[in-house]
């Protein structure tokens, strides 16, 4: 009994010795980096990338560890190589390897090397992560949560993707989102039976899905209570008004007031809604808002569009005329309130509204500038914002010093660092 | 400047510790008397202007919105202010209001029920402070309740980022060698770039040159010892004014300290001598401010409060000058053996540490860096 007490005596105390030296480790140099990508980017030329959203964003991840700045607009400033890590093998759109640049003027990263494994669908990648065969990768929100359930280490931003309905424009340009990567191509919406809707037709059918739409719910089971229902242009953490835009589930006056609407645009016939069917989370969004719509009287028919978000796909079924209203996932540029309101005129909202857009925005605008922005555009119900999501990663657990990256930062690999004792089996 | 308040095995060098904290804090306490420092937990009156500035525009705006009348007004802070604060700009709201000749109704009256009611909400951005006055009004007609928004700056935006920043402390080894010695120097000559290595040993100032990958002898230069020779050592090399400080003697480079010293002896202040104390939150031993500072406060770095038979380490310290103490900030560096003497240098955030390597027997000089980061 004492020899089995003395031993029990002398684990504990080593395991309280261990402690403060596992508390205070310093930054280790030395392994591999593994890290899977749902893109695959062709090339570290933005001129010679292509034009998907999903590798113009895996781009401006990669580029950034290679050349010395990476520009506002996505372009590359110095030599490759004059950045923390130097290419030391490209298969275009498949795999790529970075090694530590020893002569980094901000210092030599910690890590030996980067292994990128680009390509890997979002199901292949938390199998890897949970396998611990990849140190980092992006989890989509939807599936952070069950992530977590089965152990893996997840780290998420600050709220800063918007998804959101946009009513297409008829007969006038329009840049979409994330989703449409920056094609202007003009596009000519319309009804299913062929008649565009008229403004004041399209913005009671926007206050009535505004007034139908149930947010919380939205939040709370399909997004698996990773994100937050949105009912400004812009988060609270970055704007500190949207809790002037309430987004709580909508109230028995609410959808009271949203069938009365309904009743005035019924003969309208049904609102097609367009979403990317490459995008899962998209889907069972625009499922849902065929459901609440169907609450208070809306005909609301939601459509895949076919081409993984490729702009192009989604603007010819623009143009062919079968959209009202598409679903549009917009991310912040910048945690600035005024930056960020701008981008967003200048991506999602440039051109249909008079008087609305970056020209009518001021240089440095007040907090009261940005909320009746807000306001001015939300009136409309043009846009309706319906969730803000933010950026989840999954990290093994040898992963050391990451921090998610907030708006318009780049992922911070440099100052990554792989602490050799972990175990790197699941946690 | 440096210090040694060890009680026990370590006896001073120069000013006793009380003096030299006195002399020092004074002088910290001058300096930082001169520039502002902004508390926001304050009383209504003692907002900082921009604050109160803020107050009244958003007062005024009010005052433009609505006649004034009898109010009831609820504040929501949904920000990071603390409870001192937000009560303290409620009050000063209160008091802009009065300015415009609203009033307030009693909480609990029947009147409090039917007055007009405002909402201030204390919200934050991401980079100031927003506080916003919704007029509530109970129609069901869905109007937006009018809105005045204003701003007001955060509490130094960037020092509080920079408050998560924290002490990183890193050595770097340069040489060791068996015989004890009091300091040593990295000496970079600026017309040939050429690296030379000063080592003050108890009796002479050796002058090492790089050869390959170790140091190879250059130069020795006798230094003369103060009779009775000290049980305890100590000498500094200071590279800015060129000269060298051991006990009874000061000797200056001849024509550099590279090429040999001239010495002369010096009369030790005896008068200051007294007896050594202990000031709370003040460590225990020895210790060294160094160039530079971190979040705006000053540097320190301080070994480990133990004796000379003792391994030990050396830890940062911040400070913002009166009153101590010195907040640990950071990492810890250990060593295998005690620190004999602690000198700034001249580098930014750096200090020159001399160990004695209890497992070795042997005396090591490193380099001891402080870098403020996240």
């Amino acid at each position: 009994m004492l020899r089995r007490l003395a031993v029990i005596s002398a684990l504990l105390g080593v395991a309280f010795a261990a402690l403060p030296a596992r508390s205070a480790r310093r930054p280790r140099y030395g392994g591999t980096l593994r890290v899977e990508m749902g893109a695959s980017v062709a090339s570290l030329d933005p001129a010679g990338a292509g034009s998907s959203p999903e590798e113009v964003a895996a781009l401006a991840q990669i580029g950034p560890l290679v050349f010395e700045h990476w520009g506002a607009v996505d372009t590359p400033v110095g030599a490759a190589g004059s950045g923390a890590f130097r290419v030391t093998s490209w298969e275009a759109g498949k795999r790529a390897v970075l090694a530590a640049n020893e002569e980094f003027r901000e210092g030599r990263p910690f890590v030996d090397s980067i292994e990128i494994v680009m390509g890997r669908a979002a199901h292949e990648r938390l199998v890897d992560l949970e396998l611990s065969k990849t140190d980092l990768t992006e989890i989509a929100p939807q599936d952070a949560r069950r992530a977590a359930e089965q152990g893996v280490r997840v780290s998420a931003s600050q709220p800063d993707e918007l998804l959101a309905l946009v009513f297409v424009e008829h007969d006038a340009p329009r840049i979409s989102g994330s989703i449409a990567s920056g094609n202007a191509a003009g596009r000519a919406g319309g009804r299913a039976s062929g008649r565009p809707l008229a403004p004041a037709k399209e913005e009671v059918m926007g206050q009535a899905l505004s007034l139908a739409i149930d947010r919380v719910a939205i939040v709370n089971f399909i997004l698996q209570k990773t994100g937050e229902p949105a009912g400004g242009l812009l988060p609270q953490w970055s704007s500190g008004t949207a809790f002037l835009f309430p987004a709580a589930a909508p109230s028995a006056a609410d959808l009271e007031h949203a069938k009365e609407l309904s009743k005035e645009i019924a003969a309208a016939g049904p609102l097609v809604l367009g979403y990317d069917s490459a995008d899962p989370l998209e889907q069972s969004v625009a499922e849902r808002i065929v459901v609440n719509a169907k609450e208070v009287g809306m005909a609301v028919r939601a459509q895949a569009i076919a081409g993984a978000g490729a702009g192009n796909s989604r603007g010819g079924a623009l143009q062919a005329g079968h959209l009202d209203v598409e679903l549009v996932r917009w991310r912040m540029t910048s945690p600035l309130p005024g930056e960020a309101l701008r981008d967003f005129f200048s991506q999602i909202y440039a051109g249909p509204l008079a008087g609305v857009g970056p020209g009518a925005f001021p240089e440095a605008p007040s907090p009261e500038d940005i909320y009746k922005q807000q306001r001015t555009v939300l009136s409309t119900y043009r846009v309706v914002p319906l969730v803000w999501l933010p950026q989840v990663y999954g990290l093994s657990a040898r992963v050391r010093d990451w921090k998610a990256p907030g708006p318009g930062e780049n992922w911070p690999l440099a100052d990554v660092w792989l602490d050799a004792e972990t175990a790197t089996g699941v946690q | 400047m440096s210090y040694d308040s060890r009680t026990l095995m370590r006896p001073s060098r120069g000013l006793p510790l009380a003096i030299r904290v006195a002399l020092y804090t004074i002088v910290l306490g001058l300096f930082l008397s001169g520039a502002p420092r902004v508390s926001y937990a304050q009383a209504p009156s003692e907002l900082p202007k921009s604050w109160n500035d803020s107050v009244a525009r958003l007062a005024d705006e009010v005052a433009a919105a609505m006649s004034p009348t009898v109010v009831k007004l609820d504040v929501e802070n949904i920000s990071s202010l603390d409870v001192s604060s937000a009560g303290a700009i409620e009050a000063a709201v209160r008091v802009q209001l009065q300015r415009h000749s609203f009033s307030f109704a009693a909480e609990d009256s029947a009147a409090a029920q039917s007055v007009a009611r405002l909402q201030l909400s204390l919200s934050e951005s991401a980079a100031e402070y927003v506080w916003v006055v919704q007029i509530i009004n109970d129609r069901s007609d869905g109007a937006v309740a009018p809105v005045m928004i204003v701003a007001a700056p955060k509490a130094d935006f960037a020092d509080a980022a920079a408050g998560a920043r924290t002490l990183s402390l890193e050595k770097r080894f340069v040489c060791k060698q068996a015989e004890r010695f009091l300091d040593f120097a990295l000496w970079k000559d600026a017309t040939s770039g050429e690296l030379t290595l000063l080592v003050l040993g108890t009796n002479r100032l050796t002058t090492y040159k790089p050869a390959g990958s170790q140091w190879q002898l250059s130069r020795t230069s006798p230094i003369p010892q103060a009779a009775p020779p000290s049980r305890d050592p100590q000498g500094t090399i200071n590279l800015a004014e060129g000269k060298i400080t051991v006990r009874g003697f000061a000797c200056v480079g001849d024509p550099d300290l590279g090429e040999g010293v001239r010495c002369s002896a010096s009369k030790p202040i005896r008068s200051l001598d007294g007896p050594r104390i202990v000031i709370p939150g003040f460590p225990n031993s020895l210790g060294t401010d160094v160039k530079g500072s971190c979040r705006g406060d000053f540097v320190f770095l301080f070994t480990a409060e133990g004796d000379r038979t003792q391994s030990d380490s050396i830890r940062g310290r911040l400070t913002k000058g009166i009153p101590l103490p010195l907040v640990p900030s950071g990492n810890t560096l250990e060593f295998d053996g005690p620190v004999m003497a602690l000198h700034p240098d001249p580098a930014d955030g750096s200090a020159r540490a001399v160990v004695h390597n209890l497992k070795t027997g042997e005396y090591e000089a490193y380099i001891v860096t402080a870098t403020c980061g996240n």
